[in-house]
């Protein structure tokens, strides 16, 4: 753009020897805020609604302070911050929250992974698993939770009527402490994955045929095939979807919400059902914000972590 | 508590009987209005005369389904008959939500004029000025409601809060199931009897257990019955110390964990209202010959269920005793004077003998005035069916619910305690323990 101001400004120039010094330094002023201007907009927006709300929950967490009452606000220093890491509870939050980010994780991109390398064909039939796959990223959240709810449910629930028909023990589910959490996973995963297999399915067609081509010339085998090009050639689709995943795994609160209520006994209670119950339920503010702001900090880091030391290994073309 | 989704679950459950209850309900509410609004017409309209322009105020509730659609009518009912008032109701989720709400709008300044706070919850919001005190506008009318119903109304000695959805929990019973088994089909009087009769209920194939005879969400609400009942208290009089150490505080616990030891019991899974709804779920099924659960969900439950259905006072340890629930209506203080009036008009006559009495024996919930109580109209329903005469019978034995402005978040930590032993993760001495560690903790606050 600047360049074209500038030829721009030459034929100008050429023709209308006359004009001055400042007319040439006001139009150079313009021309140097002209961008800002454009982006103006979408600056206030980003600022109004992102920018202002992360710097008031900061300064709120700094604060003792309570929905009921806000007018009575008191600085604390990092009296909440200390309060939170005292905490064995809060401990267990955030125990429960990276078990459960790194299994969702794990389990989301894998399974997409191999679910992507095997539907990444023509037939039809492909493309209608790879549909049913995807169809449950389409359905709101609470719909899946209460779905998933009646299919656990230890008495009356289709799964454990299929376990028993099998001959198998049903399963406790949602209503163990050692098996609601896995519950948790096992919902999200089916949520996901559809999102990142079609994502994947993307990334496997952007590969050019002629580099399998010459690798079948060459008889390298498939594992080879896999690592040495597939992989590779995925890895910045691999690296969107291991950040994206993470960020989202981190915020999981509506399964809580409508499945555990962060129950039996704490067992599912995360970071974000935390924020909410200590803010909203418990009229905690200072430490709900506290909490706002190590989540912050936590997804920030991980995601600063994610670009230092994976980025590297991708290769973009 | 989420009595709220419970009873809608309750209604759900029975989509049949909804179907026939709802539109007969309606029916019966729009007849009353028109009834009701050709006396008041004339009255009314003198008064707009002398006030000119109506007041506007906002009334926010918190109960969804059949109750709300009541909640609505009676609203227009209010409007048509009060040309001097416009109320604009809107609902706004459960209890907790609407607190959530209700606290957010306060400070943005665009607060409702009257709205629901949960019983528990009174203290809080009193605490932190944001209720209105009603003894300048009530005019002594304070004294028609039931007094049973009036402890969690005071903060500080002063009026807040007026009563109009309330509970309380009673035990149900499948009189068909115990009459089967030998037993008193008007249920067990006490701790004891529960457990024989929970005996004599459990039935077994094998290891599996296919009936069990008493079945109770493990919730707080029923803990704080269970302490009534061993003659003991929560929190001590001044609200600064937790009691549950005490031997009232852990009698419910053992006798829960023994009778769940002894296979007699189930304690539902799923968390807080999940585990009502399959606690009622197992007892409509009958696969659960008893349980707990609150007078609201009466109408529902009495609908769907294919035996005889009987209500009964909860069991007595030392005494009989329950906690009382639901909500009250209050008027928040940030209203101008003119909008309290308004509201207090309005809280008046929703709260009344006359909309107290359909309100009632449309959800199950307890008639709020005295009046009421004693009129022809409520003598005849409860002859017709006594069940819905157990809750305010049982109101003499009830207390209210602890209402310290923290209760909220204390009642979670008793809660996780407690399942912790229901679960047979800890010892009921380690979990009242814990309880009383965290607890004290949080008083202190």
């Amino acid at each position: 753009m600047r360049k074209a101001a500038a030829a721009h400004e030459m034929t100008a120039s050429g023709h209308a020897l006359g004009r001055t010094e400042a007319t040439k330094a006001r139009l150079n002023l313009f021309e140097t805020i002209r961008p800002y201007l454009y982006v103006t907009p979408a600056l206030a927006f980003f600022g109004v609604f992102f920018f202002f709300p992360i710097a008031y929950v900061i300064y709120l967490s700094f604060h003792d302070w309570s929905l009921l009452n806000l007018d009575e606000i008191e600085w604390v220093g990092l009296a909440n911050f200390t309060a939170l890491f005292e905490d064995a509870d809060f401990r267990q939050v955030l125990g429960t929250t990276l078990i459960y980010t790194l299994s969702t994780v794990a389990l989301g991109i894998g399974i997409a992974f191999f679910l992507a390398l095997w539907l990444n064909r023509k037939a039809k039939i492909f493309g209608l698993v790879q549909a049913a796959v995807f169809s449950p990223h389409i359905i709101s959240l609470v719909s899946v939770a209460m779905l998933w709810m009646w299919l656990m449910d230890p008495q009356y629930g289709l799964l454990n009527a299929l376990l028993e028909f099998i001959g198998l023990p049903g399963y406790t589910w949602l209503s163990d402490t050692k098996s609601a959490l896995l519950s948790l996973i096992i919902v999200s995963v089916w949520k996901g994955v559809g999102y990142n297999t079609l994502v994947f399915i993307a990334g496997l067609q952007s590969i050019p045929r002629d580099i399998y081509e010459a690798a079948s010339l060459d008889r390298s085998p498939w594992w080879r095939t896999l690592t040495r090009i597939t992989i590779p050639m995925l890895s910045p689709t691999l690296f969107f979807l291991l950040v994206i995943n993470t960020i989202s795994s981190f915020q999981v609160f509506d399964t809580i919400y409508i499945m555990t209520q962060g129950g039996p006994v704490n067992s599912t209670n995360m970071l974000v059902f935390y924020i909410y119950e200590q803010g909203m339920d418990f009229y905690n503010g200072g430490i709900a914000s506290a909490a706002s702001v190590i989540l912050l900090g936590i997804v920030g880091l991980l995601t600063l972590l994610h670009f230092r030391v994976m980025e590297k290994r991708v290769h973009y073309r | 508590m989420k009595k709220v989704r419970v009873s809608l679950l309750a209604c759900a459950m029975s989509i049949t009987a909804i179907l026939a209850g709802c539109g007969g309900g309606n029916q019966q509410a729009a007849t009353e209005q028109t009834s009701g609004t050709s006396g008041a017409a004339s009255g009314a309209q003198q008064q707009t005369a002398d006030a000119g322009k109506p007041i506007e105020i906002d009334f926010w509730y918190a109960l969804g389904g059949r109750n709300g659609e009541m909640i609505e009518s009676m609203v227009k009912q209010f409007n048509e008959s009060h040309k001097h008032i416009v109320v604009k109701p809107s609902y706004q989720g459960s209890y907790y939500e609407n607190h959530a709400k209700v606290l957010a709008s306060v400070s943005a300044g665009n607060q409702p004029d009257v709205t629901m706070v949960e019983v528990g919850s009174i203290g809080a919001f009193a605490d932190a000025k944001v209720l209105q005190e009603l003894t300048p506008y009530t005019n002594g009318a304070e004294e028609k409601y039931i007094p049973g119903l009036m402890g969690n109304s005071y903060w500080k000695d002063k009026l807040y809060a007026i009563p109009f959805n309330r509970s309380t929990p009673l035990l149900y019973l499948n009189r068909d199931m115990l009459k089967a088994a030998g037993l008193d089909p008007n249920g067990p009087k006490s701790w004891e009897e529960l457990r024989e009769f929970s005996k004599a209920l459990t039935k077994k194939e094998g290891d599996k257990t296919k009936t069990y005879g008493f079945s109770t969400p493990i919730d707080i609400w029923f803990y704080e019955a269970l302490v009534f009942q061993s003659g003991g208290n929560i929190l001590s009089e001044d609200g600064k110390s937790l009691l549950i150490n005490e031997e009232a505080g852990v009698a419910p616990l053992e006798f829960w964990t023994s009778m769940l030891k002894e296979g007699v019991m189930k304690a539902p899974p799923g968390e807080k209202y999940n585990a009502w709804d399959v606690a009622k779920q197992d007892f409509l099924n009958q696969q659960v010959g008893m349980i707990f659960t609150s007078t609201g969900d009466l109408r529902g439950l009495k609908e769907a269920a294919k035996f005889d259905l009987g209500a009964a006072f909860l069991p007595a340890n030392k005494s009989y005793g329950a906690p009382t629930g639901g909500a009250n209506l209050v008027m928040l203080a940030k209203s101008s004077e003119e909008e309290k009036k308004a509201a207090w008009e309005f809280i008046e006559w929703m709260t009344d003998t006359k909309q107290t009495i359909p309100w009632s024996l449309e959800t199950g919930y307890m008639p709020v005035t005295k009046e009421a109580v004693e009129s022809e109209e409520m003598k005849k329903a409860y002859e017709k069916e006594p069940n819905f005469q157990v809750a305010v019978k049982q109101l003499e034995y009830a207390k209210p619910r602890p209402m310290v402005p923290g209760y909220k978040e204390l009642q979670e930590v008793i809660m996780t305690e407690i399942q912790r032993a229901v679960l047979g993760q800890a010892s009921v001495d380690e979990a009242i323990g814990k309880a009383m560690e965290k607890g004290q903790k949080l008083l202190k606050k």
